[in-house]
């Protein structure tokens, strides 16, 4: 009782009252702080490098001559591929392949050389494992950059053998010539865009389950959430004064990840920072409602969290960033549209490497805001009508006792 | 051995009527099967819109944007007058790429100079990167080889040594196990083989952490810590033969996904996955001992474990240290082995390293369960 006249009820009332509950809790500060972090410091080693170099691949060279050791060196020089096998027959490379020693193999035919220079167009064949998608794509393209320039020297030499002047012979190599230019992440870095975009996946995940927990442990016993709307004064001023220290954390740990990307992996931040950040908040939000909202619908408490991973566990391919929006189909387009973390990417996107002009940025961060509310606004209705329930119980449990008395 | 039969009834018992683990070890299941897969059921990304900025205007041109939109990874969706405007258009994510073509494109093409192109390319989507840079540069190199086959006839050079001089030594790619590219092929028998890990964990975690009266009272109290053990590992042995066919023979099948190994091979390498997952199951419910625990950190586990097996990101890439913590999971070595045992069609010993690695993963994982089981066991005494 001494201290009910110093205990004034309002948002802060709660939001301190939530703080000291999450030093007495350190499991729960595990979960909102050091797993999220863990786990995308495991994520951000994995892709640390930003590019795969030197995968490795075996050659069969049935030639064995100047042009045959050539291409084997030029495949050997680009950044993609190193051959690191040199194998007898066929069978060999398949064993390697399949036991995942080597993602490709080049076959360099016999009397390759000879048929070249007298014009029989002998082909050169590579065989890559494309059931890993990502490591069979990357040899293709250091094997199909080295062997034709390989054969575009072959064909210099055999024009300026007639007498074409070298750099006439040069031009006519390639009439229409691509010059590809890989807008907003021209160093195609996997980190500025697999990891960049898994860093929030994962944590939104931790978001969802981790609220329903915090919320599932007030709505399992009795009186707590009569207890925190007295002591916050109110229904809005109680909601606010719960979340935001969860807000405040959670951005924080999003903060650290973006900085270790910013200012380690040296992710580029084209838009506007202010935006990023509001975004950031918007789509911890979301999500924290949604963990809300599940704690008050789903009991007992095992069951919002079930269903919490459930949802969002599988939610990043439905986010477009594997595999696109444009190429899914009906069903995982709108499953992807409802999820928050869809539209943070998009803002994420827009924000750092895209560097999209901001009259174009709001449709993302506007979508967010309207999930926010809209939950919210679900939340406290379904708040009102817990309330009301016990409420309309309580009465009924006097209205008997009358009777009874 | 009749203890060890008890238990694994207890088990299964408990599997079907404790509800939380029912719902993660059969009704997740089935659900993830339903879900995890929808967004890669078209398997391709195709005609990806992007724009043609038109510089030129002239009939070689407009052959060219043709042949573009007639490709089957691009569709020409708008026809831009500048680069700019273009521009806008893919910062809103209307359009993907912008193939420019500039002035005196045909001009240049006719007076036997080169006549190049620029391509914009989305590269913050990979896969759209791809497809819109593979597209074009495909179309443009075999417009080049016919202009330059034609310069070369022009010239009074023999139509097939004409064909021999554009293109010397033509590269044959040979896609193996994928052929198609597809999305859906490549990324789900990994992912099936990971979520048939994370159900059977934290199914385990749940089975080990909430009560058991069956076990812990009555005549089974008196079973000793390698018989529950034993008992336990047999129970989610038999739960598994029911969701591996179901996961890596039948939802493949209902899903077009091709499969090359045979469902025998598929099974020897599940058993020693099973067992290193149910061990370390039972481990991980010993050290968390509450459910929720279990559920709250599990969570969201999964995405970690995915990229660690080096699957959709080269193992080659990673830094050292994490190929220790890859080894001790076993979705590494089962999703490297059941892919390349289910998919590539490997005979079990060219997947020998994967293998015994899940063996030992088995063996030490169940050993660890027995000690900390016995532990337990004498704590609850020392209570009692």
């Amino acid at each position: 009782m001494i201290g009910k006249g110093r205990l004034r009820p309002g948002f802060l009332t709660v939001f301190r009252r939530e703080f000291d509950r999450l030093w007495r809790r350190p499991f729960l500060l595990f979960l909102t702080t050091i797993l999220p972090l863990l786990l995308m410091g495991v994520l951000a080693a994995v892709f640390s490098a930003g590019l795969a170099t030197r995968l490795p691949i075996a050659v069969l060279d049935l030639d064995n001559t100047d042009l045959s050791r050539t291409i084997i060196r030029t495949v050997d020089a680009t950044p993609d591929t190193a051959v690191v096998r040199n194998v007898s027959d066929l069978a060999e490379g398949r064993r390697l392949i399949l036991s995942g020693e080597v993602h490709g193999l080049l076959m360099l035919p016999i009397h390759l050389e000879r048929d070249v220079l007298s014009g029989r167009r002998p082909e050169v064949v590579f065989f890559y494992n494309t059931q890993t998608m990502t490591t069979g794509n990357l040899t293709l393209r250091g094997v199909s950059a080295a062997v034709p320039s390989v054969a575009a020297g072959i064909r210099l030499a055999l024009r300026t053998a007639e007498g074409q002047p070298v750099d006439a012979a040069q031009e006519a190599l390639a009439p229409i010539p691509v010059q590809v230019n890989p807008l907003f992440n021209p160093t195609l870095n996997y980190a500025h865009f697999l990891l960049a975009a898994l860093l929030p996946s994962v944590l939104q995940v931790i978001i969802v389950t981790t609220m329903a927990y915090t919320i599932g442990l007030d709505v399992e016993t009795v009186h707590r959430l009569r207890l925190l709307r007295r002591l916050g004064g109110g229904l809005w001023p109680a909601m606010a004064g719960k979340i935001l220290p969860y807000t405040l954390l959670f951005l924080v740990v999003l903060g650290i990840a973006d900085w270790v990307l910013f200012g380690f992996l040296d992710m580029p931040l084209r838009g506007d920072r202010y935006l990023l950040v509001l975004a950031g908040i918007l789509f911890i939000l979301a999500n924290q409602f949604i963990g809300v909202l599940l704690a008050l619908l789903l009991r007992p408490m095992a069951s919002a969290i079930s269903i919490g991973t459930l949802l969002m566990a599988p939610a990043f391919g439905f986010m477009g960033i594997g595999f696109p929006r444009i190429g899914m189909n009906a069903f995982a387009y709108y499953w992807g549209q409802i999820i928050p973390g869809t539209w943070y990417l998009m803002a994420r996107i827009d924000q750092t490497i895209r560097g999209t002009p901001i009259d174009l940025s709001w449709k993302p961060i506007a979508v967010l805001l309207f999930m926010v509310l809209l939950l919210a606004s679900l939340t406290a209705l379904r708040l009102e009508m817990i309330r009301a329930r016990r409420q309309r119980r309580m009465e009924q449990a006097a209205a008997t006792g009358r009777v009874a008395g | 051995m009749r203890s060890i039969f008890t238990v694994c009834r207890i088990e299964l018992g408990r599997i079907l009527s404790l509800k939380p683990a029912f719902s993660v070890l059969i009704v997740a299941t089935i659900i993830y099967a339903a879900l995890y897969p929808q967004p890669y059921r078209t398997e391709a990304l195709r005609h990806v819109p992007i724009a043609v900025v038109d510089l030129d205007g002239t009939d070689s041109s407009r052959e060219l944007a043709r042949r573009v939109d007639a490709s089957a990874d691009v569709a020409v969706a708008a026809v831009l007058p500048d680069q700019a405007s273009a521009e806008r258009e893919v910062h809103a994510r209307n359009l993907f790429g912008i193939l420019v073509i500039p002035q005196y494109f045909e001009r240049d093409l006719l007076h036997n100079r080169q006549s190049p192109v620029a391509l914009y390319a989305d590269a913050s989507y990979f896969l759209i990167y791809q497809r819109i840079s593979g597209g074009v540069t495909a179309v443009a190199k075999t417009m080049g080889a016919e202009v330059e086959t034609a310069r070369l006839i022009a010239v009074n050079v023999d139509p097939r040594i004409a064909a021999a001089a554009s293109d010397p030594m033509p590269l044959t790619a040979v896609p193996l196990f994928n052929p198609q590219g597809g999305y859906a092929t490549y990324i789900l028998p990994a992912a099936f083989v990971l979520i048939m890990q994370q159900t059977l964990l934290i199914g385990v975690g749940l089975l080990g952490t909430y009560r058991n009266d069956a076990l812990r009272t009555g005549p089974a109290a008196s079973i000793g810590p390698i018989s529950v053990v034993a008992g336990k590992l047999l129970a989610y042995l038999i739960l598994e033969a029911v969701v591996v066919p179901f996961y890596l023979i039948v939802i493949p099948y209902l899903y077009d996904i091709p499969r090359l190994g045979t469902p025998l091979s598929i099974f020897i390498f599940a058993l020693p996955f099973v067992l290193a997952v149910g061990a370390l199951g039972m481990v991980i419910a010993s050290l968390f001992r509450n459910p929720l625990t279990v559920q709250l950190v599990s969570a969201a586990l999964g995405i970690p474990f995915l990229f660690l097996a080096g699957f959709s990101w080269p193992t080659e890439a990673m830094p050292p240290f994490l190929h220790a913590i890859a080894t001790v999971l076993p979705s590494t070595s089962a999703i490297n082995g059941i892919v390349a045992v289910s998919q590539l069609g490997a005979p079990l010993p060219y997947v020998r390293q994967p293998f015994l690695t899940l063996w030992v993963l088995a063996a030490v994982y169940t050993a660890i369960a027995i000690l900390l089981e016995s532990g337990s066991r004498r704590r609850l005494a020392a209570k009692a």
